[in-house]
């Protein structure tokens, strides 16, 4: 009886609302709303503290930074009406926007945004007790004066519980950390409207360091009335963006709806964006995309052909565009620690010497392990990277970085060159047999399983270069770290001789970059080389890029001395740069080209400026958009250098 | 009066015959023509011989039962030919490589090429031969399958029965099973494969860690059931040991389940594999095994014209498993000795 | 009886913590990467305190005691990766209870059809077609021998194309509960009708059983009261057991059709190293499973009262 009774109301309740909704859905009309899958779920909805790419694809539509990009990457007004810095780059002073409301979900004003909330924010990320992963934006790249003293007193507090030990649990010595005091961090509120950051050192790319998730602003009196409770669901967050969080259930849905009050309106053109939650995404969307239950899919390279080819979708799939953030190189391990089964003590000996890692680096047919992935040869070239620092990513004095002189060639050419690659193979042979090297020399090459394709990649690799080097020459042993862990269980612990690394850019200049290959880094241990030439290379690497990053005053003479250190790198195959990341392909009915653009923070993910088409474009409208897109921002970046 | 003393005599004198009789047969049977007697019999001993022997046997009868089934031996074929093709499978002239790349003539790799006369089960999404990949997939598969099922049948039923039949580790068994059925075992072969390295070793540990959990947790269900009917129970009170009866009255009892477990088991291993990679946390794909290869399946499934990549191992696993089930089945059946009349 | 079964509870809470204690020391070992989403830029400084604040610096011992203080608070503790912050119970709140709405209706749906299939099957072995017992075979090889993961997105992509419902699970409209539960209700159907015809067909070749039919008992009288009465016990073992674990949910079916309930919490939890989280459901997984196999072991006891756990009678052990 229980069980009839249970179904019956079940009955009752469905129909009842299938008869409310059947009348919701569609789309046309004045109201538009995207609807998509998405099959990672938020983990949290603070974007104080959030460090995680999944996390922002909320927070970037719901909170509005002090500046924002426009559809070419340049930087633009926002919640800050203006600003200006003092003659060393030290002081940035800040006019906020009036009358920007914070509001709830529902879209009701509930109090202005100041200058305070700023304020507010940097004491709350500086505070170790709320385990910020952005707080490190505050002291790398630009500095806020007084933000590392906090976060180190604050932790200090944590780790030695209020001062009352003097060991940690591993019975080392904690060493004391003079009290700071968060009010003596450098962001001040001089009233209402006027926000002022006071910098350790120059910068001149701060402004691009504002679109990081840390420096939103957040009101104090809510921070303080929700207390832990901050953040937790959508109704204990106040909005400023262009769209408020209107429903949030976990693993079921998300609905983002327009702001009403938004002080930008007429530029959110998408009312609603609802995104369901499909833990198999991406092996459903494309049907569900077919039977217009969705508007957007990824195209996986295996749906592709049978895409194209079918009449009723081939002119709805097309690209994307490659995003630039993040760097893709081949490292190789200078100090290598794996088991002695893989000879490390022999690969220490090749990875020394200059020829074999030219042999390596030509022999790598980069295009071919992209293909795995990108099964069009010319997407695949389009997100070939001829350097670590992504063309297009920076420009000074009109100039893209990757054009100035010392990387013009490198950027032009290709390293993939069967024929070099075995006369760098002759050379090397000779030299390395004298050293008392064994051949075939093996190459441990681990990959992540969870990282989609790069177990195929590996495959596609060991056979590509094996073929060209021979295999009396090297034996690449691919092998399956584990997924979870991976970086500490390989990279870190130097468990790779010659492995596919990645680093993603946090502010818009080539310092960025040289993070991964400084002293005591964990990437490819070079500076632990005892190898006298590879050693002259690191210090006279190191030398150049200290040189470069205490230039600020002129940009030009910065990216030269950064792009000669880099040539460096480069022509001494230290590292073998390899692509971009790629986002596959999609059919969509909104038009990501005419978003924010930014190859870094969070400008990618907003859908601000965004409107909603009525089909999806072709692979040929997609390429000439793009094209047109590229050609109108180098117009628009030599516009704005002038 | 005198009638009556002469009956009285009279039954006296019957009485005191019948108690004389009964006291010394001799005189019981002294009055029985000779005919109705018994005689000592000879000892012949060719008689004794034939006597000792029985021409029935167990297991004799038993796969005669199984034999007479055609359905069974048809699949029993099945296996034994799957069997042995996937081991020499590579030892076949023009034989592909399953970890090879192909390349067209200009050098592309030739991916999710449909079956075709040179790749009999077609291509996979970076251009590997679906024929060899499959058939070493079920080697691989296979080979998990085995060990696993083996260590699960035997500690499955050593517990089981220990578990069912011995009260005083009653207590002791139920904890052990909870324990090791409640420490999730993808905790546990996350951190293996952290520790080893995902690998074929890890996962049979994995899978053997777990596996033996329901079949031990069957069997003494089923011990349970049996152990307390009036026969064990006569047993017990003849002072029969505990081994002999579990081995002589409990096991027999139970050859045609556990048979069919058995049976079971190594589908169930190759599924708790394909179950694994589907979580991500199984064999890496440079290794071919089914799961490997039914998850890349999976993948493309929504795509028609590229579902081969999934029919094909799919079906493999299938008919491994029909059979496996079928045979099992039929053996039970001929397992049960009051079928083999 | 009684005295059994509070022996029985006492041991299991003394499980339980063995449990707890394990799983900690699993998790210990677990990468501290891990608790990180962006390790490569994470300080020292902010290592230690996120690795002070979990726990993981106290010696083991300090934190089992730390948490099983705070569980018998009646407190699962807050949630560190999967919604950080967020109150494990609310998590758990809500999504069990649509996992245990699907799960009861399909384990129900399996009891009705599986074991009148078995049952079917069973009387159909001694007849002349063996209709129900080939019908059944097929069923039973065909849902076997296809792995879990392949005819639940086979259901799902035929199913939807066939009858015209959507893919995905939706709370209100009852059409995209069909499929789910049909999926979920399969493999519990097979397994049932396999038991119990296997169970059955040993049953109804025992002695007593010829005696019945040699004595002229009606066949219908023999299979219900005598052949099914005896199989049935082995399977009432695990009925209380399917009934509590439709509260884990189904990690395939409801990744497939996007249903927001329990399947797959624990192994996501794992993968993402949501301490608290993990320890939350072991426990409460815990609970449920020894629960589980203590009620169907009493449940085994009063289907067949030969069956004793008291161990008083005629037991020399």
């Amino acid at each position: 009886m229980k069980k009839r009774r249970l179904m019956a109301t079940v009955l009752t309740a469905a129909t009842a609302v299938s008869m409310l909704s059947g009348c919701g859905s569609s789309s046309g009309g004045s109201s538009s709303t995207y609807r998509m899958l998405y099959s990672g779920e938020v983990n949290t909805l603070n974007y104080l503290t959030t460090d995680n790419a999944v996390d922002t694809e909320i927070s970037a539509n719901v909170e509005d930074s002090l500046v924002e990009y426009d559809q070419y990457g340049n930087i633009k007004p926002c919640l800050a009406e203006s600003w200006s810095s003092n003659d060393d780059m030290t002081v940035w002073t800040f006019k906020i926007r009036q009358g920007v409301k914070w509001v709830d979900k529902d879209g009701k004003a509930v109090s202005d945004v100041t200058a305070n909330d700023w304020v507010t924010s940097a004491q709350y990320v500086n505070d170790a007790a709320h385990e910020s992963g952005t707080q490190y934006m505050y002291s790398t790249g630009a500095v806020v004066k007084g933000a590392q003293e906090y976060y180190d007193y604050t932790a200090y507090m944590i780790a030695s519980e209020n001062g009352t030990k003097t060991k940690d649990a591993d019975g080392n010595d904690l060493t004391p950390v003079s009290e700071a005091k968060a009010e003596d961090i450098g962001v001040t509120a001089t009233d209402d409207y006027t926000l002022v950051y006071t910098l350790e050192q120059p910068c001149s790319f701060f402004l691009s360091v504002l679109s990081y998730a840390s420096y939103l602003p957040v009101n104090k009196d809510f921070l303080d009335q929700q207390g832990d409770n901050f953040a937790m669901d959508n109704d204990s967050l106040l909005y400023c963006g262009a769209y408020t969080l209107k429903t949030y259930s976990p693993q079921e849905k998300h609905v983002l709806k327009k702001n009403p009050l938004y002080w930008d309106k007429d530029n959110v053109k998408i009312d609603e964006i609802d995104s369901t939650y499909n833990a198999e995404a991406s092996s459903v969307e494309a049907s569900m995309y077919k039977s217009g239950q969705i508007d957007r899919a990824s195209i996986s390279a295996d749906l592709l052909n049978s895409w194209l080819q079918d009449a009723s979708t081939k002119d709805q799939v097309h690209g994307t565009r490659p995003n630039n953030s993040y760097s893709y190189f081949y490292a190789f391990n200078f100090d290598p620690e794996f088991d002695a089964q893989y000879e490390p003590d022999n690969w220490k000996i090749a990875v020394n010497n200059l020829n074999f890692r030219k042999a390596m680096m030509a022999a790598l047919d980069r295009i071919k392990a992209i293909t795995v992935s990108e099964p069009e040869e010319e997407n695949a070239k389009a997100v070939l990277n001829n350097t670590v620092t992504p063309a297009a990513f920076t420009t000074a004095a009109g100039k893209d970085y990757t054009q100035y002189d010392a990387l013009k060639d490198i950027t032009a050419g290709d390293s993939f060159d069967a024929d070099a690659a075995v006369k760098y193979r002759d050379a090397a042979k000779t030299e390395l047999t004298a050293a008392g090297c064994t051949f075939p020399i093996k190459v441990l090459m681990p990959y992540n399983p969870s990282v989609t394709n790069w177990d195929k990649e590996c495959q596609v690799v060991e056979q590509q270069m094996e073929g060209v080097l021979g295999t009396d020459f090297i034996d690449i042993i691919v092998e399956a770290g584990p997924d979870t862990g991976f970086l500490s269980a390989v990279r870190r612990s130097g468990k790779y001789a010659f492995m596919k690394c990645n680093w993603g850019a946090d502010y818009a200049d080539p310092q960025t970059w040289t993070e991964p290959f400084t002293a005591d880094n964990n990437y490819n241990f070079w500076d632990k080389s005892t190898d006298e030439n590879t050693q002259k290379l690191f210090t006279e690497w190191s030398g150049k890029v200290a040189d470069a990053s205490a230039i600020y005053n002129d940009d030009e003479k910065r990216f030269t001395d950064f792009s000669e250190a880099e040539a460096l790198l480069i022509s001494n195959a230290i590292i073998v740069p390899f692509s971009i990341s790629d986002n596959g392909y999609e059919v969509s009915k909104i038009n990501s080209l005419e978003g924010e653009y930014a190859p870094y923070g969070m400008a990618l993910q907003r859908y601000k400026f965004q409107s909603l088409k009525d089909k999806s474009m072709s692979m040929d409208e997609f390429n000439k958009a793009l094209q047109e897109w590229k050609d109108a921002r180098t117009k628009s970046i030599a516009e704005s250098s002038k | 009066m005198n009638y009556r003393d002469h009956k009285t005599r009279q039954l006296d004198s019957v009485l005191s015959e019948e108690l004389r009789k009964s006291c010394d047969p001799y005189e019981a049977y002294r009055d029985l023509p000779e005919d109705e007697l018994f005689q000592p019999a000879q000892f012949d001993s060719s008689a004794a011989e034939r006597r000792g022997y029985s021409n029935y046997s167990y297991w004799g009868a038993t796969l005669q039962a199984f034999f007479k089934n055609r359905i069974a031996v048809f699949f029993l074929a099945v296996i034994v030919v799957t069997l042995v093709f996937t081991y020499i499978q590579p030892l076949l002239p023009d034989q592909k490589d399953p970890k090879t790349i192909y390349n067209d003539a200009s050098g592309i790799q030739i991916i999710n090429r449909s079956p075709d006369s040179e790749f009999w089960f077609g291509t996979n999404s970076i251009g590997q031969d679906l024929w060899a990949r499959t058939w070493a997939g079920t080697r691989t598969s296979l080979g998990i399958g085995f060990a696993v099922a083996c260590f699960e049948a035997l500690v499955g039923t050593l517990v089981g029965v220990l578990w069912g039949y011995v009260r005083k580790l009653d207590a002791f068994f139920t904890e052990l099973y909870n324990i090791f059925d409640n420490v999730p075992q993808t905790l546990v072969l996350i951190l293996i494969s952290y520790i080893m390295n995902p690998g074929v070793g890890t996962i049979i540990f994995a899978l053997c860690l777990t596996g033996w959990l329901d079949m031990a947790r069957f069997i003494r269900n089923q011990i349970v059931i049996i152990r307390d009917r009036d026969y064990n129970l006569a047993s017990r009170c003849l002072g029969t040991s505990t081994a002999r009866i579990v081995t002589k009255n409990l096991l027999p009892y139970l050859v045609s389940v556990i048979t069919l477990r058995m049976a079971l088991a190594i589908p169930s291993a190759i599924g708790n594999e394909v179950f694994v990679t589907y979580i991500g946390i199984g064999l890496p794909t440079d290794i071919p095994s089914l799961g490997n290869l039914v998850q890349a399946g999976r993948l493309v499934m929504s795509q028609p014209s590229l579902r081969y990549q999934l029919l094909f191992p799919t079906a493999v696993l299938a008919v491994i498993t029909i059979s496996l089930y079928i045979v099992g089945n039929s053996f039970a059946d001929a397992a049960d000795p009051r079928n083999h009349v | 009886m009684a005295k059994y079964i509070v022996k029985r509870v006492l041991h299991s809470m003394i499980t339980l913590c063995i449990v707890i204690f394990i799983v900690l020391a699993l998790l210990r070992q677990m990468p501290i990467e891990g608790y990180f989403s962006n390790f490569d830029k994470v300080s020292k400084a902010q290592i230690a305190v996120t690795l002070k604040k979990l726990g993981l610096q106290d010696p083991l011992f300090v934190q089992v005691g730390h948490y099983m203080l705070q569980l018998l608070h009646g407190n699962f503790g807050r949630s560190i990766k999967y919604r950080e912050g967020y109150s494990i119970a609310k998590i758990i709140a809500q999504k069990a209870p649509i996992s245990i709405e699907i799960g009861l209706i399909s384990v129900g749906l399996a009891l009705l059809v599986g074991l009148p299939l078995g049952i079917a099957m069973a009387n159909s072995v001694k007849t002349k077609w063996k209709f129900w017992d080939r019908f059944g075979t097929v069923l039973i090889v065909i849902v076997e021998a296809v792995p879990s993961a392949v005819y639940h997105l086979l259901i799902q992509l035929y199913g939807s194309e066939l009858f015209g419902v959507s893919m995905l699970f939706s709370r209100d409209d009852i059409t995209t509960w069909l499929l789910p539960i049909f999926s979920l209700s399969l493999g519990n159907i097979v397994y049932y009708a396999m038991w119990l015809r296997r169970f059955m067909v040993d049953e109804s070749n025992k002695d007593y059983i010829r005696l019945a039919r040699a004595k002229g008992v009606p066949s219908k009288q023999i299979s219900r009261s005598h052949v099914f009465r005896n199989a049935i016990v082995p399977l009432v073992q695990y009925i209380p057991n399917s009934i509590l674990f439709t509260l884990m949910g189904s990690l395939y079916v409801e990744s497939l059709y996007s249903i927001p309930g329990m399947g797959g919490l624990l192994v996501q939890a794992i993968k993402i190293q949501d301490n608290t989280l993990v320890e939350a459901l072991v426990v409460l997984y815990s609970i449920i499973s020894v629960a589980g196999l203590l009620l169907g072991d009493l449940l085994m006891a009063v289907f067949d009262p030969r069956i004793s756990f008291t161990g008083k009678e005629g037991s020399r052990r």
